[in-house]
């Protein structure tokens, strides 16, 4: 079985993918429960590049693209 | 005797607000901390001939602080730490139990603080709705906590059990034997010499000591709370910076991330012993909530801004339409008032001061009572049902272009009420840069205080024609007002962001919690408290200020007693001594008495125009000011007010700082006199300038 590495920003509407590295994140998205090992689920994007909604353990949570870009997952 | 503590904690959307209000009723005061301007709020409960003080702390993800509202939680609990004798007799938890590992993310930093904890599993009804089970006790079990009291704020089930393990805890004392999270070997050798300083500096536990060092070795804002409390000598801040720094490059180079550690290690806990333990069934991030779904509308790329455009335009036409009567009555009512003292009291010093300076004055405040409750109202409604959290969501991008942050949506909106809620509201934008120019745009846009100016000049000088088939021209000029101010806002905050460096990152990390109907009782007192806050904040300075005024205008008196006219009295005088700086502006030393004291508060203009022509008329009656204003004529017997003069001095008050309690929030907020100096200095030009252009040129185009 092969992984499939992207960044999180990448995943598409209704992608589910697990947290695997989290590179330089912001502190306040790892005391949410962002950690490696964390299943996240992409909900919706807004248009010209604005935050992004994922569903992460038993909540709903908005980040801007830059941050989505430094979360990698595996598919 | 003073009466036990017990402090309320918990994450955002916990519902630990609506807890507060369930277990104090009305019995709140709401203070401010030292220094700054965050609700204290404390309640006093009485229960079973039990007395407490409930403390209602901010809501927090973690103890480490991201904001204003969270450094006052991490400063609280460390002066709790360091001095035995002030803490609580218990800490109450709240938790969202539909959301369960995040939220006991926090709990288990407070578990490990060595006071009793109780854990308050609010929204049951949640669980239940989605077939889930917790295992009550394992989970008081897990963080040794004297009870788990599963409950539902809004089904209103579980508050008495709550009250009951609040009185049991403080009749009892408990031995507290917190348990701590386990921190592998390896890592807690890393931390020991930080655990060590601490020990030698203060006389706490190393459970104590090993749940700080993990903070401080993770976060360098976790030491920023040190700082600001005093708690150590210059020379002892260092050591411990050296040596958290020191032991940030061991764990660096023993392969972990310093600034992850701690979230890591306790998460990795938590869900170990969630699925050990069996506290809850595992989630299933699959699952799709009906808040996902109703948001496939709400938060649409074309649908989501198209209807909230649509609320925002419902907001201010009912303002307009449902405040009209209230301030109505409002207005005859002080006019009634008026008449009924000057009829019944002897003539003299006394009752003028009465009638025209305490009895004008208070009309003033009290007249925009029914607008700012109403926005007020709107806007936690907004707040308390999810909906304010998606606009935040799908403002960010735009907001973000203009300097602006996604969390400005709210205090701007609430900046059409007041300015000063508004800047209080700011403090949730975790960016400090962003939070500033959100504070200083803010009194850009036009608050209630401008609305009745505008309202006389263009009741007064704009004609009711229909304009383009359908629009009134008088509502349209106020439209221009609004959009004129909201508009420059955001030119003027993209300005700011080229002079203003940005201090650490900006982010925006946002929950978009579960849709609920909000609970009329957290809405109602929020409204009251925040209106009451208005009629003692500003209302102390919109009195002060009409009665020095009522001075002003009534006096140096003549010799035998009379009052001189209002040409010769020290506002007359202070009037005519700046009209040659507002000449230019069209404006003559009547309205330039009505622009000073409205440094006051805008507001206070009308209540001064309406002083000095019923102190011109000089008989006891009140006359209608919009007459008064129509047929007041200068000296060379032209009009005073045209419809020019009447534009201009409405674009004056759009940008105009005008406002005393304003400055001393934003001095408060910003912590230094330098922020309120460049608002003053910004908006003062701004004012003088667009007024200038107005006047001059709608007289070099031809108009009047």
């Amino acid at each position: 079985m092969w992984e499939n590495i992207m960044t999180l920003a990448e995943l598409q509407m209704d992608d589910c993918a697990t947290i695997k590295e989290i590179g330089n994140l912001k502190p306040r998205l790892l005391e949410m429960g962002l950690i490696p090992g964390t299943p996240i689920r992409f909900i919706k994007k807004t248009p010209f590049g604005g935050p992004i909604e994922v569903k992460v353990r038993d909540f709903y949570l908005s980040i801007r693209l830059d941050d989505a870009k430094s979360i990698i997952v595996s598919r | 005797m003073k009466k036990p503590l017990i402090a309320l904690i918990g994450n955002p959307n916990s519902g630990k607000t609506a807890i507060f209000n369930l277990l104090t009723g009305l019995s709140q005061k709401v203070s401010n901390y030292p220094g700054i301007t965050v609700d204290r709020k404390i309640g006093l409960v009485n229960y079973n001939k039990i007395q407490f003080d409930l403390l209602d702390l901010p809501g927090t993800y973690s103890i480490t602080p991201e904001t204003v509202d969270e450094g006052i939680v991490s400063e609280q609990l460390l002066t709790w730490i360091h001095n035995p004798e002030l803490r609580p007799k218990a800490i109450v938890s709240v938790i969202d139990a539909s959301n369960l590992s995040r939220n006991l993310f926090l709990t288990s930093q407070i578990s490990e603080l060595g006071i009793p904890l109780i854990i308050a599993l609010n929204m049951m009804d949640r669980v239940r709705e989605q077939n889930n089970e917790i295992n009550i006790d394992a989970l008081k079990k897990l963080f040794n906590a004297v009870a788990v009291v599963p409950m539902s704020a809004t089904e209103k089930t579980g508050i008495n059990a709550l009250k009951n393990e609040i009185c049991k805890s403080i009749n009892t004392s408990i031995s507290i034997n917190n348990t701590s999270i386990e921190i592998p070997s390896e890592i807690a050798e890393v931390i020991l010499p930080i655990t060590s300083v601490l020990t030698s500096y203060f006389n706490i536990s190393n459970q104590i000591a090993n749940s700080i060092s993990l903070r401080l070795i993770t976060r360098d804002s976790a030491l920023m709370s040190y700082e600001n409390l005093d708690l150590l000598s210059d020379s002892q801040l260092s050591k411990l910076k050296k040596t958290i720094s020191e032991c940030r490059i061991t764990l660096n180079e023993n392969g972990h991330s310093s600034n992850s550690i701690e979230s890591i290690l306790r998460y990795s806990w938590l869900d170990a012993q969630i699925h050990e333990k069996l506290i809850i069934a595992n989630t299933d991030v699959k699952k799709k909530s009906k808040s996902e779904v109703t948001d496939q509308i709400i938060t649409h790329p074309i649908f989501g801004p198209i209807i909230f455009l649509g609320i925002l335009y419902f907001i201010f036409q009912s303002i307009f339409t449902w405040a009209s009567a209230p301030m109505d009555f409002i207005d005859s009512t002080f006019a009634v008032f008026g008449d009924w003292l000057v009829s019944t009291l002897p003539p003299g010093l006394l009752r003028d001061l009465l009638v025209e300076g305490v009895v004008a004055g208070v009309g003033a405040i009290l007249i925009f009572l029914p607008q700012i409750i109403i926005l007020i109202l709107f806007l936690c409604l907004l707040e308390d049902s999810g909906y304010m959290a998606r606009v935040a969501f799908m403002m960010d991008n735009f907001m973000r272009r203009i300097g602006l942050h996604g969390r400005s949506v709210l205090p701007l909106m609430s900046g059409y009420a007041c300015a000063i809620p508004g800047i209080m509201a700011a403090r949730t934008i975790d960016s400090w840069r962003e939070r500033l120019i959100t504070i200083l745009v803010l009194p850009l846009l036009s608050c209630s205080a401008r609305l009745p100016v505008y309202t006389l000049l263009i009741s007064a000088f704009i004609p009711s024609t229909t304009v383009w088939g359908i629009f009134n021209l008088q509502g349209l000029t106020m439209v221009s007002m609004y959009l004129l101010g909201t508009c420059t806002a955001f030119v003027i905050a993209k300005i700011f962001t080229k002079f203003i460096p940005q201090k650490g990152n900006s982010s925006f990390v946002m929950e978009l919690p579960p849709y609920r109907v909000p609970m009329l009782r957290s809405v109602f007192n929020e409204v009251y408290q925040r209106a009451k806050a208005f009629l003692t904040d500003a209302g102390k300075i919109i009195m002060a200020i009409s009665i020095v005024l009522w001075i002003l205008a009534s006096f140096p008196r003549m010799e035998n007693g009379e009052s001189v006219s209002i040409h010769e009295s020290y506002a007359g005088r202070i009037g005519h001594a700046i009209e040659p700086v507002i000449q230019p502006l069209g404006y003559d030393w009547k309205i330039g008495i009505g622009l000073l004291t409205s440094f006051a508060a805008r507001e206070v203009m009308v209540s001064t125009l309406a002083t000095i022509y019923n102190v011109e008329q000089s008989d006891d009656e009140f006359v209608s000011l919009k007459d008064a204003l129509k047929n007041d004529k200068k000296s060379d017997g032209s009009p005073t007010f045209t419809v020019l003069v009447a534009l201009s001095l409405m674009v004056f008050y759009v940008y105009a700082a005008q406002c005393m309690a304003t400055f001393a929030v934003v001095k408060n907020e910003t912590n230094s006199w330098k922020w309120p100096l460049l608002m003053i200095v910004y908006m003062s030009t701004l004012a003088y300038v667009g007024a200038l252009v107005v006047y001059q040129g709608g007289q070099f185009l031809g108009f009047t």
